[in-house]
């Protein structure tokens, strides 16, 4: 099977005063579809700038990172965006909520870009609610609600157009426990009940119990790519 | 399109009071620019209304010599026209005069004209209404400055056609009021006849005034002026008025405008993780610039609704009850024909042209500073990052 992201050696290069910072140094990686993988590592080891480079935000400075058969070193703007927003779903650390929409509104906000009518675009703002329990609440705005909240309403935001891919980045980290490991049991329910590859940054603990792979990262090189079988979870 | 108008509403509606801190601004220079407009528009219309009623009529037809800016050439400046050449005609003879009254001695115009003419709203069926030797017509103007009023008899004294001094007593027929200052101050009217016989200067004018149906053919020693040509020194001056009260709006529309750019600059800059959001949705960097740009100029199309909502009742008010004058503010003083009361005219052109000065000059302003997002980095900005 064709893997749904295929990094062939990707470099990103930084400037940095008068010279510059590698970021990323000869990244191969293959994720599978509906993988459930995690990017590890500790603070400036390249994983950000690695979901950047997948969700097509950013772009290598050298190799290939193909998305969904598109080779994101090479495409345009506007392919790019088009790829965003077919494929891809974003969940981001701090939210990134509009803060002017109402939960319902920044749900729907993918659909209109999709061109979607009303009610195909109710309908599925109202399943993506339900799916991470926020169906009650359509008509709060962000500064309304709680960190939990926030984050799930953006996990709505990332699934209402069923992507192919979630990127994740520290989707945990301004959540206690409780509320982080509820957000990472929506997303592997997600994950298995709609085949839907997600790919964390991250260095939670807490998330790291329920992936499937973890790819550690240090200094912008793979330093390990771990398979976690069920046999490995339980221990 | 029609997304971003719809994305750009929610922005705009969700960012609540700074919205409509702009669109107040906006709407009050809407309101301003039209008001003023309306205001010499108004002036236009009645100055040009009353000039053509009391002093142009549909036309002059001059004597060659004649200079209505010049009182030296009066003496020279009148001639015959032949009779077959005077039909739709009706002449006017402007001689230089001095005036007595209360024992001062002040001079003046002395114009004839046809007691019988109705081109003109000047009131000279009172001359057929009287048994006075001389009977004269004067303007309100003329009778206040003077102490004059109906039946006063005041000596007059003028040359005829060889320069002679001859003088009688006249008498006050009629008192006219007028806005038009060329027909009132500092003269007086007399019936053409008797102007004729008392300056030997039968048959002559220095001009004549034409009616609707005249048909100008070249006449040689006399110039015709069309009723558009005569109002175009008017419509001169009202242009340099309006000119210079669009500084004063031009100023007004700046600082609405400045607001705009503010916001927009400011609203950037805050919402870099918003704009790193769109693009992360699946915005292209062009259309996130659209949207800022119509966020931009959708201030002025609310502000549009917003004037047209709150200056309607005002500029009906003031188009039925008029704007009054100050006493002090007189024809003589500006210059030109002004009423004591006008009229402001809101035209449909003008509304439309507005709205189109506010929205297309907001839309530019709001486009300038959303161009630096075509240049942004997604990813700084999802970071808030961008400088």
């Amino acid at each position: 099977m064709e893997p749904i992201i295929k990094l062939e050696n990707v470099t990103k290069k930084f400037p940095e005063g008068e010279g510059e910072f590698v970021a990323l140094k000869n990244i191969n990686l293959d994720f599978e579809k509906g993988e459930f993988s995690g990017i590890v590592g500790p603070s400036g080891s390249g994983k950000t700038t690695l979901l950047n480079i997948i969700g097509s935000l950013d772009q290598p400075s050298s190799g290939n990172a193909w998305v969904m058969d598109k080779n994101v070193a090479k495409l345009s703007h506007k392919d790019s965006a088009q790829l965003r927003n077919l494929h891809l779903g974003f969940i981001f650390q701090v939210y990134n909520l509009l803060p002017v929409y109402t939960v319902f509104e920044n749900v729907e906000f993918a659909l209109l870009l999709q061109n979607k009518s009303k009610e195909e675009r109710r309908k599925a703002v109202m399943q993506a609610l339900e799916w991470v329990g926020l169906e009650n609440i359509p008509d709060k705005k962000p500064s309304k609600l709680s960190g939990g909240e926030g984050q799930r309403v953006a996990i709505a935001r990332a699934m209402v157009k069923e992507p192919k891919i979630v990127l994740a980045d520290e989707p945990t980290a301004n959540l206690d426990a409780t509320n982080a490991h509820a957000i990472i049991q929506t997303m592997k329910k997600l994950n298995e009940e709609l085949g839907t590859t997600f790919l964390f940054s991250t260095h939670d603990e807490k998330v790291m119990q329920y992936l499937n792979r973890i790819i550690h990262l240090k200094g912008g090189e793979v330093e390990k790519d771990e398979i976690i079988t069920a046999q490995n979870q339980q221990s | 399109m029609k997304l971003a108008f719809q994305l750009a509403y929610r922005n705009l509606v969700g960012a609540g009071l700074r919205t409509w801190l702009n669109v107040g601004i906006l709407a009050f220079t809407f309101i301003v620019i039209i008001f003023f407009n309306g205001y010499l528009d108004g002036w236009n219309l009645q100055a040009q209304r009353e000039s053509i009623k009391w002093e142009y009529g549909n036309g002059q037809l001059r004597h060659q010599d004649y200079d209505p800016l010049d009182p030296f050439t009066l003496t020279d400046a009148h001639g015959k026209l032949a009779s077959s050449k005077s039909e739709n005609l009706s002449p006017i003879l402007i001689r230089q005069a001095s005036l007595y009254p209360e024992g001062r001695m002040i001079s003046i115009l002395m114009k004839g004209i046809d007691s019988q003419q109705k081109t003109l709203s000047l009131p000279t069926e009172a001359f057929q209404e009287t048994d006075a030797e001389i009977p004269a017509l004067i303007g309100q103007r003329m009778a206040n400055s003077n102490n004059l009023k109906i039946g006063d008899q005041i000596l007059l004294r003028w040359r005829d056609k060889n320069g002679t001094f001859d003088a009688s007593e006249i008498t006050i027929t009629q008192i006219f009021e007028t806005d038009v200052a060329g027909v009132d101050l500092g003269q007086i009217w007399i019936p053409i006849e008797k102007l004729w016989e008392m300056t030997e200067l039968n048959g002559h004018a220095t001009y004549f005034i034409t009616t609707e149906n005249y048909q100008h053919e070249k006449i040689e020693g006399w110039e015709f002026f069309s009723k558009e040509e005569l109002l175009n020194q008017l419509k001169e001056v009202i242009e340099m008025k309006s000119a210079s009260s669009s500084i004063l709006y031009l100023l007004l529309l700046g600082i609405a405008l400045l607001a705009v750019f503010d916001t927009q600059v400011l609203s950037i800059f805050r919402r870099q993780k918003e704009i790193g959001t769109y693009i992360a949705l699946g915005m292209t960097r062009w259309q996130v610039v659209k949207l800022f740009t119509i966020e931009g100029s959708m201030y002025s199309l609310m502000a549009s609704v917003v004037g047209i909502i709150i200056g309607t009742p005002i500029f009906w008010y003031f188009a039925t009850n008029g704007i009054g004058m100050p006493e002090y503010v007189t024809p003589e003083d500006m210059g030109i024909t002004i009423a004591q009361r006008i009229y402001p005219a809101f035209s449909i052109g003008l509304l439309v042209g507005t709205l189109a000065l506010v929205v297309i000059s907001a839309t530019i302003v709001s486009f300038l500073p959303s161009r630096k997002i075509a240049k942004m980095d997604p990813v700084d900005a999802l970071k808030g990052k961008v400088q």
